[in-house]
């Protein structure tokens, strides 16, 4: 085994870490047992390969969540090394973390890291005497604009390269000698283990004195970044700030998703990729039923490419990369703290907004993220304001395509609908679900410029995950479209559901495929509605329905695997039920009007 | 060099500005995890209206915000 563990406190740039020394290429895994996950990379130290793991950000050893319980699994199950990355502006609780990892005795190196922060705080540190105090190496870093990293790997080689302290037990000493030798721990045997938990060190104590020692403090002059942060964490101008940057991101993904589909990805698929496939499929088959469930209006090959490639990538592509700006930034926990009071008088905390934001990407890693939240109640009104009311990128995307071929206010009126609907689930869960909800608890990082290299890193990773969780329910959903439309099964199913989708919703009876996609995936529920010639009434119904309408095959299977089937099967019907329901109550309404 | 005024109170109704001095925390671990415990020096920067948290920075070092319920349960006495 040769590992090498990057530990730290969180939001101390361990992951910059992670990206320049490993580069490019890493796999982001789950813990065994756990949905915590973590990436990892291989590197070279002194013409030897190291796999370099990423630990999740934590405290303390002794943990308060399922990720520092997973930090604490990694150290137990052993290292080559530790890099611990100490926040330098931060020293005295990096510091407890820094020194309760030493009771491994596995070989460390401390990076000091965000030096130009501390030192803009006016912090100086004694590097020397740092290195004294802490009997290891400590190497000063500005990971962000990778100073001193290529120190931390000289340092990393030595004390890789230092045989470890042979563990003399007193028993194994010569008798004469018996009572001058000390026990060098190993932390490997018995005895050793033994002792570490027999005199727990209390790091804070030790932090403190260390800090006092070997750092000072001057005068603060903070940056432009700083004063921002700062500003915007008052409700004056923080909540007008918040408001604008939430408008540009959804201005962003909208505006750029919708001229991405139009400049590039319609063409591609439209004159390029359709056209290859037809051409080919109709030189080599016969015409008939199977060309078309391959190359016709609703071939596999069609609507494969128009529906994944040049509807709803575009806009998740968009959706990441704003995502995972702001989550870079530092704005996510600043938000959670400007709202907090609205979201308790919903019932929840603010810390919640951060997990259902997540869910306007996917709701699968939204109600896995939920974990965080430490009780059960409010992950359940987190997983149900996500399941009925926050719409995933790809079932957005589709909607915007929907309704801005009709009138410029429906998209609008539906955002607004949705932020209704959103309350208003928020409220009735909070009250159906027993138990409490604990308060917010959270720290804020300082306000940055996101690295560029690991906010790539982090969004290919993200790419890559939608592409692998979503492709296998996206073709099945393609194979049944294409099997129902081009068989002809379609229209006999149209006629039996004709009294809920044409009596009851208003929409035409082949609208019945957009329920039974629905089922699979949500964006299924709005892509067939495209081709339907529909009034503006009927999209604005149609999007209703798929907005509320239950949340796709892997929602279902993650609610039922992190709750009780009991839970995920109340949400799925209420949903359908609620859909239906009130999408056709907005069809009758929306009839008067029009008579 | 400091006078500290016995001043017992919950950090939540601490005076927005000053600066204390935690007596007690209920015990959470993540808190003592945070930095938060009897000892801290903290100071309120901000009271969210509405309900909403109370924003501290910790020993001048780092900023963090705890929801209302949780700052009543921790007490303070006034550093002057």
């Amino acid at each position: 085994m040769s590992r090498i563990l990057l530990m730290g406190n969180p939001n101390v740039g361990k992951s910059i870490f992670f990206t320049e020394l490993t580069g490019i290429h890493a796999i982001s895994s789950n813990y065994a047992g756990s949905t915590v996950s973590f990436m990892e990379g291989s590197f070279t130290v002194g013409g030897k390969e190291y796999t370099l793991i990423d630990v999740p950000g934590t405290y303390s050893l002794t943990p308060s969540s399922e990720a520092e319980a997973v930090a604490t699994s990694f150290m137990e199950s052993g290292a080559q090394a530790i890099i611990c990355v100490l926040d330098a502006s931060n020293l005295e609780r990096n510091l407890c973390l820094g020194l309760e990892l030493q009771q491994y005795n596995i070989p460390l190196v401390y990076a000091l890291n965000l030096l130009d922060v501390a030192d803009r705080h006016g912090i100086t540190i004694n590097t020397k005497l740092l290195e004294q105090e802490l009997d290891a190496p400590v190497v000063p870093t500005v990971a962000a604009k990778r100073q001193g990293l290529d120190e931390l790997i000289t340092k990393l080689e030595m004390v890789l390269n230092t045989p470890k302290t042979d563990c003399i037990h007193p028993t194994e000493a010569k008798p004469e000698t018996n009572q001058e030798i000390e026990h060098i721990s190993c932390g490997n045997c018995s005895l050793c283990r033994f002792n570490s938990q027999k005199e727990p060190v209390d790091a804070w104590v030790k932090a403190k004195e260390i800090v006092r020692r070997v750092s000072n403090k001057n005068d603060i002059r903070l940056s432009f970044m700083d004063r921002l942060g700062e500003a915007m964490m008052k409700p004056m101008p923080g909540i007008p700030i918040a408001f604008l940057v939430m408008a540009i991101a959804i201005g962003v993904v909208i505006g750029g998703g919708r001229g991405l589909r139009a400049l590039f990805f319609l063409p591609l698929v439209n004159g390029v990729i359709v056209p290859f496939f037809r051409n080919l499929f109709t030189a080599l088959l016969p015409e008939g039923m199977f060309l078309n469930i391959l190359v016709g209006e609703f071939g596999i090959f069609v609507i494969s490419f128009e529906w994944i490639l040049a509807l709803i990538f575009p806009y998740v592509l968009l959706f990441y990369i704003v995502f995972t700006f702001l989550e870079d930034t530092g704005f996510l926990p600043r938000i959670s703290v400007l709202f907090d009071n609205i979201m308790r008088k919903l019932g929840v905390q603010g810390g919640s907004l951060i997990h259902m934001l997540m869910g306007y990407g996917c709701a699968v890693p939204a109600i896995i993220g939920s974990r965080a939240a430490t009780s059960r109640k409010e992950r359940i009104v987190i997983s149900a304001a996500i399941c009925f009311a926050v719409p995933c990128i790809s079932q957005s995307g589709a909607l915007i395509v929907l309704l801005a071929g009709y009138a410029w206010w429906m998209l609008p009126a539906m955002i607004l609908f949705s932020l209704l609907l959103f309350v208003a689930v928020t409220l009735i869960a909070g009250k159906l679900v027993k138990g409490t909800i604990d308060p917010l608890v959270i720290e804020i990082p300082n306000l940055l410029i996101p690295n560029p290299k690991s906010f790539v890193r982090k969004l290919i990773t993200r790419m890559k995950h939608f592409l692998k969780d979503a492709e296998v329910p996206m073709m099945i959903a393609i194979i049944i479209a294409a099997l129902l439309s081009e068989s002809g099964l379609l229209n006999i199913i149209a006629v039996y559901a004709q009294p809920l989708v044409t009596y009851w919703l208003g929409l035409p009876a082949e609208a019945v495929i957009a329920l039974i996609l629905g089922i699979v995936r949500r964006e299924m529920s709005v892509a067939p509605l495209l081709v339907l010639d529909l009034t503006a009434l009927q999209a604005f119904v149609g999007g209703v329905v798929s907005l509320l309408y239950l949340p796709c095959l892997s929602v279902f299977a993650i609610l039922a695997k992190e709750f009780k089937i009991k839970i995920a099967l109340t949400i799925t019907l209420s949903t359908i039920v609620m859909a239906l329901f009130v999408g056709g109550l907005i069809n009758r309404i929306g009839q008067l009007f029009i008579a | 060099m400091l006078n500290k005024q016995e001043n017992l109170n919950n950090l939540y109704e601490g005076k927005v500005k000053g600066t204390f001095q935690v007596t007690s925390i209920p015990n959470i671990r993540l808190l003592e995890n945070m930095g938060l415990r009897a000892g801290t020096q903290v100071t309120i920067q901000n009271r969210y209206s509405l309900g909403g948290p109370v924003l501290l920075r910790i020993e001048e070092a780092y900023s963090i915000a705890l929801g209302k319920d949780i700052a009543k349960q921790i007490s303070i006495r006034e550093i002057i």
